[in-house]
């Protein structure tokens, strides 16, 4: 099944990714934010918190957006 | 319902600005293909005198010419390049009405403060007061202008207004670590948000300002919060404590201790612009106490000034020439003495 990707981390996109049936958001953020903790980022699955056993559906739209983003003077 | 309708507003004045912006980047393509046309034009003329050349033998034009296509292959290979990184970039999908309208109503849910303003045609957040390693910087407000979101490839479309600014000491345009003059450094943050704006996703973008200004990166801020408080030093601009500054008494401005020094000849303290080395006694004086020479103009301390303000080498040279007149006076005087004798003894000879 298709779903809404929205990544806020790094350079940013949003795009339809393919899951297997079944998969939790919890599976779903370990399989795209390899190695990162979760606490770090908002999960929101269409547009709402939900808890990480949430299985996701076709067409669900998931945003994933850090909480700790480091400013700087001149990154650009 | 009232703010029903507002979302609905805003969410149609959205939905014009991105067009807008889709509509700027649409034009940069057809600059682009336009300036991509203009080279295939000059291949084409090109081709034709180099093919004229070559069949009547004029061997040097046609290498001249090959010398032409050479270099402008260059630049078409770089333009072409480029051409199709940008026409690849550009896959945004622009957001519908009832996207822009979710977004607006989810960022109503995220943020406590939310609010709109048709007529600056802005919408804002208002974060909590922020406290960033014990230093309270206060509440921030995330003004987004609508109608700046078309300039989003050229300027920032957003403004970041400290509420109850506590600014660095050494610059109050900069209210927060990664804020200078309203403007936020988004750092790491920088792409992810103008893909936010751009795809008319809101609630994300907010979210990414709101959580760049409760982070602190220490490698790159305007300011360390480790010289937040404090003074900053008028020289040199380091920042010291409010004890450890030095006040000049001569320009009247705070200073730190490297920067400072005092004056041999009146002991107040001076910062270093505001005192200079008697070329004398080379000790460091405040420029009060500086007195010129009345002979040769030279500025020295008033311990090394002599009577009648001279410096020791005019008061010797006045010495001396003093020492010589009263030799030659008396040498006048004795031969005027000696005239005066023989004179006499002329005078009572021929008596």
């Amino acid at each position: 099944m298709r779903i809404l990707y929205v990544n806020n981390d790094g350079s940013g996109f949003a795009d339809y990714v393919s899951v297997t049936d079944g998969t939790t958001v919890e599976q779903f953020f370990t399989i795209k934010m390899e190695g990162r903790e979760s606490s770090d980022y908002l999960i929101r699955v269409n547009r709402q918190p939900v808890p990480k056993d949430y299985v996701l559906q076709e067409g669900d739209r998931v945003t994933i957006t850090p909480t700790k983003i480091e400013g700087a003077v001149l990154l650009r | 319902m009232q703010k029903q309708k507002n979302i609905i507003r805003l969410s149609n004045l959205l939905s014009d600005s991105l067009s807008e912006l889709k509509k700027a980047r649409l034009q940069q393509i057809q600059t682009m293909m336009d300036d991509f046309n203009t080279q295939c034009s000059q291949a084409a003329k090109d081709s034709h005198l180099f093919r004229t050349a070559t069949e009547k033998g004029w061997l040097i034009g046609a290498d001249d010419i090959r010398s032409r296509i050479e270099r402008n292959l260059d630049d078409f290979s770089y333009h072409l390049q480029r051409f199709k990184e940008f026409i690849n970039a550009d896959e945004t999908a622009m957001p519908n009405f009832s996207d822009i309208f979710a977004e607006l109503s989810q960022a109503e849910q995220e943020f406590e403060e939310l609010n709109f303003n048709l007529s600056e045609k802005t919408i804002s957040v208002i974060t909590e007061p922020i406290t960033l390693e014990g230093i309270s910087l206060g509440p921030f407000e995330v003004k987004l202008f609508i109608g700046q979101i078309c300039k989003l490839y050229t300027d920032s479309p957003f403004r970041v207004i400290a509420l109850d600014p506590n600014p660095a000491a050494t610059n109050e345009e900069v209210t927060h670590p990664h804020v200078s003059n309203e403007r936020l450094c988004e750092g790491e943050g920088h792409v992810a948000i103008r893909k936010a704006i751009e795809q008319g996703r809101l609630c994300d973008f907010f979210t990414m300002a709101v959580n760049i200004l409760q982070t602190y990166n220490s490698d790159s801020p305007y300011i360390s919060l480790d010289d937040w408080g404090g003074i900053g030093c008028y020289d040199c601009g380091c920042t010291v404590d409010k004890e450890s500054t030095c006040y000049c008494y001569s320009c009247e401005n705070d200073f730190c201790e490297s920067c400072t020094s005092y004056c041999h000849s009146c002991d107040e303290t001076i910062c270093l612009g505001c005192g200079t080395e008697c070329p004398n006694c080379d000790e460091f004086v405040c420029h009060n106490c500086l007195v010129e020479c009345s002979e040769c103009g030279i500025r020295l301390c008033r311990c090394c000034a002599e009577d009648d303000d001279l410096c020791s080498e005019c008061k010797d040279i006045a010495e001396d020439s003093e020492q010589q007149t009263k030799i030659d006076n008396e040498k006048e005087n004795k031969n005027e003495k000696r005239d005066k004798c023989s004179k006499k003894r002329k005078a009572n000879a021929k008596v």
